[in-house]
């Protein structure tokens, strides 16, 4: 019974993900991606995309706090961002990447901060539900039944 | 002299302005007319400038911009503010002008008056003051003359009486010295009197009174002189000594002037009071004396002279003679000289003292001690005193050297004078003349002249100004108006230039839109076919992408249209230069609209006559489109009838035979001929020398027809006959101004002609030039030799009546049918009636002619029959085709067969007929060379029939078959291009495969050319192999009833017997199976065996993709960056190329990756650069590894940048999956 309310919860919060506009299609198809031979590709994936993301958003605040803010760096920077975002399917995150860059090509500082506040914060929500969506599914694996897709 | 000035005067003034008003009236170009213009242009802009400068453009919009009332009445203001500022401009300039000349030629004319005047004046005052002068010099040299001789005479009187002793003896002396001294005073009248004042005391002396005219003698009483006086005293001889001798008495006595004779008694007179007796006083030194004095009887002053007389010895002065002369005369004559001239004339002492004057004004001053000299200064008369006191004002004492003054113009009392002195330096006696004139006298005339003239030319260039002026109102009146319609013009043509260029944006715009809009067009309609292939489609969602498919063509088709019109306004169409079999070409084009005719229940007739040249020089792609234009055109309005394209060749000498044609057109055309008689003899020169042919052609349809009023706007764009159509029939009216203009691009002319009857008549010629090597005469059997004879039973009537026409000229006899009825009737007739030898049955009764035709048939020495069944001719709807059939089939062993099919004939129908035998198999319509096609299988067969044995057999010989298939195929080609549908769109694509049909067409030509008759089946064969893959397929897409797909990429066959075909069918069935691999991705591995190269910085999309393509079987390697990517290509590079050393027999030629996938932006190295340097290194090994770009930028730039940087293709990120396997499988297939 536990179960049966673990994997519904789950497919709810997913949906709820869905439907919220976290992720997008693109998180289906990683998901589809995923087989007996990568068990834990999703994880592994969303895991490197968090490890990338930190390092980019310490990059990105470290070379804002500069003197001198070389933008180009903050653009390569967030367009690489982006196209991570976008792989996993971080929609919100991505489109936030948009608007970031925007003020990079402007270089306007402040929208920059504002922007990078925003998108820490985004990222942060993401990883937070994507991080229960997880702790969810190794519930149910924990409960020996199977992650419903 | 100031008149005639004043003539040549008013004559210059009235040849500048008579010169002026024609320079005004010639034509624009003078220079004068320039510089008029130009300074109105100036004024005019001037005008603008400072009246309507923000409104200067529009200035000349007016009857554009009606509406613009408030503009153009401003407008108006400043266009007649310049106008008559340019007036006034040149007015005033005429005016300066005139005002120049007058005042120039009256200074110059009165300037040379007034210098020559002054010259003869000045001559005349000098002689007129020489005169008195030269007079006072002879009064002065008379009386010292006179003088000289009175003492020379007294000198000698008295040495004759020297000593006298006595009184007796000096009164004897006495009187001597009275008759001689009378005889010198009588002889010179001019002489006032003469005196002798003898030392003694004793003064003799004559008197002449000018005024009383009388003579006087003057003597002093003798009594009171001693001898002894006279002597003794000689040395005391003084004044004091006369003018002592008071005591002495004076008489005088009055004398006859002439004779001297006394005349009354000598009266008593004071001493001294009448005369001056010159004493002593006045010889001090002994040498003559002169002096003026003054008389008390006389007014005017005396001129005295003295000398001493001296004795025999020369030492003492014994007396001493005066002679005076009264300066009257001169003043007498002076007064002569300037009365003419009304001028005044005096003389004065160098002291100033008045000698004589011109006038009668007392010259002495009576004072109490007797008369004196008068200075000028003090004249009675004004003239005179004005004129001293003047010069006296003037000069003062410093008087110029030798006192010469020339005085033009004095003031004298209000009135001007000339002043002019002389001076007479005599000695003792210095004088000045001065002579004054009234300058009235000499210029008044000419001042007054002047000034005359002056009024003169002042009214006569007045009066020149005005009628100039008058002149340049009407002059510039007409020059502005000139000069406003040219600015209009101007304004217009610039106008016109700017709505042209606009045009040209405008259709430059749509050329570049349009091309633009053609790409993602193209791009959807592929996509929409992948669409149709894919599986999983619904039957709705079918029907729906279908319908999109029909509309994506239709825009496609709009657009091309549009690009089309554009390319040819901006006229960037440039047509080929090709050979083409025209004939093909045209038989292609109605193969595929009959099809769409067949629907619409309309008949498509090919009609061409056989002097068309095979192969013409052109661009068969336009030509082809202009027909295809015009046969749409006319399926869209036809709904029942016929279309017939006609096309005849105009020779010079055959041009007047129009045979061919119906009588009743006869007349339009040969109107419509003299008409273009002169463009076609105009076009004959040319075509002698380049082998050019007048090619006409007419589509004539039996639709709705033009209105005549729109027979010549049908042909511009966007235009249609009738507005109502487009909701009918849909188009947007630009077909037939495409055919236009491409018609007369290749040098001809298209229009609408009248027709008898129902529908349109579209005619047109162009002119295209036939190969150099002349015509090639086509190669043709003589059926009437072989006896042939055809009947044609087809449904069509109008392509019937032509072919059989065309049959009957060629010599082969005809029996129409059509219908099945009609044709059991001819067939009873000829086969069975001979059997039978009697009327058969009686309910077969065949009409008059026709009976005629099949007795004449009958008369044909063992003719072979062919009948060309029309499928149609048959009941397909229920089974008694069969039976129809079988019914036929009896007799075949008279006839041969040759069946027309519909391009929707069912295989069902093909195969029976197949295997009853009949071979001879055409798909409608029925045209010549199929015709010919027929004829000569029938006659081949018939050749080579008795050697082979059994024609019919169920065999059937390979040779027949070929020749059916080749029938079959020729037509099946055409039908494949048009099976889909007809739209216009399409023709690009029909149009190539309808070339390659002509290159295969041609070869076979060739080939035929050079062989002989018999060879033609193995061609056949030859052209039949390649040819029967584009059948099969054709045949699998009409089964399956979907329209077929023309990218060959997308090709889907779902037959899976065709293992036999090619290698691209197994590719292509792989790629059926990759739709559906979303399906069921697990099973399958479309990439195996593939070797990716994934360069990837992020790590995220670098691990997804890795396992994207993984799943799919493809072995990847992925690297971080371009220089990761470099290194693992050169790397494995450099290993094949040791390997390659290594094991020289192992032929290793394939590059160490299939394909790489390559982000665009990473660190140390981007995409770009990466590719560029694989690139690179590629040379030496001539691989071509795809590469394909991953970016998250969706510009097309950036894809062009891809593309330029040796990209072969670009993906978006994030990675849609199907979009990336469909891209690399499209670029793998390609590599080995």
């Amino acid at each position: 019974m536990d179960l049966v309310q673990l994997q519904r919860q789950l497919v709810d919060y997913r949906t709820s993900l869905y439907h919220e506009g976290f992720l997008d299609e693109q998180f289906t198809q990683l998901q589809e991606l995923q087989d007996e031979n990568n068990p834990d590709f999703v994880v592994e994936v969303v895991s490197l995309y968090f490890e990338d993301s930190e390092r980019l958003l310490n990059e990105l605040s470290k070379a804002l706090e500069q003197q001198i803010i070389d933008f180009k760096r903050i653009d390569a920077h967030v367009h690489q961002f982006k196209g991570s975002s976008s792989s996993i399917g971080a929609q919100r995150v991505q489109r936030l990447c948009i608007v970031f860059r925007n003020y990079c090509e402007a270089q306007n500082v402040e929208g920059c901060l504002k922007c990078l506040q925003q998108v820490k914060h985004e990222y942060s929500i993401v990883k937070t539900k994507l991080e229960s969506m997880f702790q969810l599914e190794r519930q149910i694996l924990n409960a020996g039944g199977s992650v419903p897709v | 002299m100031a008149e005639k000035s004043f003539e040549t005067t008013s004559q210059a003034c009235c040849s500048t302005s008579s010169e002026s008003s024609p320079i005004l009236a010639l034509p624009m170009d003078t220079p004068l007319r320039k510089v008029l213009s130009r300074i109105s242009g100036f004024a005019s802009s001037w005008g603008k400038k400072t009246v309507t400068a923000p409104r200067g453009r529009r200035i000349f919009h007016r009857d554009v911009e009606q509406d613009e009332f408030q503009n153009g009445s401003a407008h108006c203001l400043s266009s007649y503010y310049s106008v008559f500022v340019a007036r006034l401009a040149i007015m005033v300039m005429l005016a300066i002008l005139i005002g120049l000349l007058t005042v120039l030629t009256w200074h110059f004319t009165r300037v040379y008056t007034t210098k020559s005047l002054n010259t003869l004046a000045y001559g005349l005052r000098y002689e007129l003051l020489q005169r008195p002068i030269l007079r006072m010099w002879n009064v002065l040299n008379s009386t010292s003359e006179i003088t000289t001789a009175q003492v020379k005479l007294s000198e000698y009187v008295i040495k004759r009486y020297s000593k006298p002793t006595n009184q007796a003896e000096l009164i004897e002396l006495y009187q001597m010295m009275k008759d001689i001294t009378w005889a010198l005073f009588a002889s010179h009248k001019a002489l006032n009197a003469i005196t002798i004042n003898y030392r003694n005391g004793f003064v003799q002396a004559f008197h002449r009174d000018h005024r009383s005219n009388n003579t006087f003698y003057i003597y002093s009483d003798l009594a009171n002189y001693s001898i002894s006086d006279t002597q003794s005293s000689q040395q005391g001889w003084n004044d004091q000594f006369i003018h002592g001798n008071e005591s002495a008495i004076w008489y005088r006595q009055p004398l006859d002037p002439v004779t001297g004779e006394k005349q009354g008694k000598p009266s008593q007179i004071p001493p001294e009071d009448l005369i001056n007796i010159a004493g002593p006083s006045q010889v001090p030194d002994g040498v003559a004396s002169w002096h003026v004095a003054v008389s008390k009887y006389t007014d005017s002053p005396l001129l005295s002279a003295a000398l001493p007389v001296r004795d025999a010895s020369n030492r003492s002065i014994v007396a001493i003679v005066g002679v005076t002369t009264a300066l009257y005369s001169v003043g007498q004559l002076m007064k002569e000289l300037v009365e003419v001239h009304s001028g005044y004339i005096y003389l004065t002492s160098q002291e100033g003292y008045l000698l004589a004057t011109s006038t009668n004004t007392p010259l002495l001053n009576n004072t109490a001690n007797g008369p004196k000299l008068m200075m000028a200064t003090n004249s009675e008369d004004r003239v005179i005193r004005m004129g001293a006191q003047w010069l006296q004002k003037t000069y003062g004492n410093k008087f110029p050297p030798g006192h010469v003054v020339h005085v033009e113009k004095a003031n004298l009392g209000g009135q001007h004078y000339y002043i002019d002195s002389f001076f007479l330096n005599l000695k003792r006696l210095p004088m000045v003349g001065v002579i004054i004139i009234p300058r009235k006298y000499i210029m008044g005339k000419v001042d007054e002249r002047a000034l005359k003239t002056l009024v003169i030319l002042i009214s006569a260039s007045v009066c020149i100004l005005v009628i100039g002026c008058v002149c340049i109102l009407i002059l510039t009146n007409g020059v502005s108006k000139e000069m406003k319609l040219r600015a209009e013009l101007i304004s217009h043509l610039d106008a016109r230039r700017r709505a042209e260029a606009s045009s040209n944006y405008k259709s430059q715009f749509l050329a570049n839109m349009s091309h633009e809009l053609r790409t993602p067009m193209a791009a959807v309609i592929g996509l929409l076919d992948i669409l149709i292939c894919d599986d999983c489609l619904t039957n709705e969602q079918y029907a729906m992408v279908t319908q999109i498919r029909k509309c994506s063509t239709a825009l496609l088709r709009l657009l091309n249209n549009i690009l089309d019109l554009s390319k040819v306004e901006s006229g960037k169409l440039v047509l080929e230069e090709a050979e083409f079999d025209l004939g093909r070409e045209l038989e292609g084009l109605v193969d595929m609209f009959s099809v769409q005719c067949i629907n619409h229940n309309v008949e498509t007739v090919l009609d061409l006559s056989d002097d068309i040249p095979k192969v013409v020089r052109g661009d068969s792609a336009r030509v082809v489109q202009v027909f295809a234009n015009l046969i749409s055109n006319s399926i869209k309005f036809t709904t029942s009838g016929h279309i017939i394209l006609r096309g005849w060749c105009e020779n010079p000498i055959v041009s007047s035979d129009s045979g061919k044609l119906s009588p009743d057109q006869k007349n339009p055309l040969s109107a419509l001929k003299t008409k273009l008689k002169q463009h076609g003899n105009h076009m004959k020169k040319a075509s002698k020398k380049d082998n050019k042919m007048i090619l006409w052609f007419e589509v004539d349809d039996t639709g709705c027809g033009i209105d005549p009023s729109k027979w010549e706007s049908v042909f511009e764009s966007f235009e249609q006959a009738d507005p109502s159509t487009t909701r009918t029939h849909g188009g947007t009216g630009l077909g037939l101004c495409i055919v236009r203009t491409l018609v007369n691009k290749m040098g001809g002319e298209i229009k609408v002609v009248k027709k008898n009857g129902q529908g349109t008549l579209m005619r047109l010629f162009l002119l295209l030039s036939t190969p150099a090597d002349g015509i090639e005469q086509q190669r043709r059997i003589d059926f009437a030799k072989h006896g042939v004879a055809v009947i044609l039973a087809l449904h069509g009537s109008m392509g019937r009546l032509i072919m059989s026409k065309w049959l009957s000229k060629n010599g082969v006899p005809t029996l129409e049918a059509s219908e099945w009825n009609e044709l059991t009737q001819i067939l009873h007739e000829l086969f069975h009636a001979r059997t039978t030898n009697s009327g058969f049955d009686t309910h077969y009764s065949l009409a008059k002619p026709l009976r005629s035709k099949v007795q004449t048939l009958q008369d044909m020495k063992n003719p072979v029959y062919i009948i060309v069944v029309d499928l149609g001719l048959l009941d397909l709807s229920t089974d008694i085709w069969k039976e129809q059939l079988n019914f036929l089939d009896k007799f075949s062993g008279q006839v041969k067969f040759a069946w027309m099919l519909n391009h929707d004939t069912s295989n069902a129908i093909k195969m029976e007929l197949r295997r009853k035998g009949h071979i001879l198999m055409v798909n409608k319509p029925l045209y010549k060379a199929k015709m010919l096609h027929i004829l000569e299988a029938v006659v081949k067969e018939s050749y080579v029939e008795p050697p082979n044995g059994s024609p019919n057999g169920t065999k059937g010989t390979s040779k027949q078959g070929d020749s059916h298939e080749c029938l079959e195929i020729d037509s099946s080609q055409f039908e494949t291009c048009s099976s889909d549908d007809s739209d216009i769109s399409e023709m690009t694509g029909a149009n190539s495969a309808s070339s390659v049909g002509v290159g295969e067409q041609l070869k076979e030509g060739t080939v035929l050319k050079s062989g002989p008759p018999t060879l033609r089946n193995c061609l056949v064969e030859f052209t039949r192999l390649g040819l029967e893959v584009n059948n099969l397929r054709t045949e699998e897409d009409q089964c399956n009833g979907r329209p077929k797909l023309h990218d060959t990429k997308d090709v889907k066959c779902e037959n899976p017997d065709s293992s036999e075909q090619p290698s691209v069918r197994s590719n292509a069935k792989d790629r059926d199976n990759s739709y559906t691999t979303n399906k069921a991705a697990n099973e399958q591995k479309t990439l195996e065996g593939l070797r990716i190269l994934l360069a990837e910085d992020t790590p995220v999309l670098q691990r997804v993709a890795t396992i994207m393509l993984e799943k799919m079987g493809a072995v990847v390697v992925a690297v971080g960056d371009g220089v990761q990517a470099v290194e693992a290509l050169n790397c494995d590079l450099d290993r094949d190329e040791n390997r390659t050393n290594r094991l020289q027999t192992e032929i290793c030629d394939s590059p160490p990756y299939d394909l790489i996938l390559m982000d665009c932006q990473m660190p140390m190295m981007d995409g770009y650069e990466a590719t560029k340097a694989i690139r690179k290194s590629e040379e030496r090994t001539g691989w071509h590894i795809p590469i394909v770009a991953l970016t998250a930028h969706a510009m097309s730039s950036d894809k062009e940048k891809c593309l330029q940087v040796g990209m072969d293709a670009y993906l978006t990120k994030p990675i849609d999956y199907k979009l990336m396997v469909s891209t690399i499988l499209s670029l793998t297939k390609r590599s080995p």
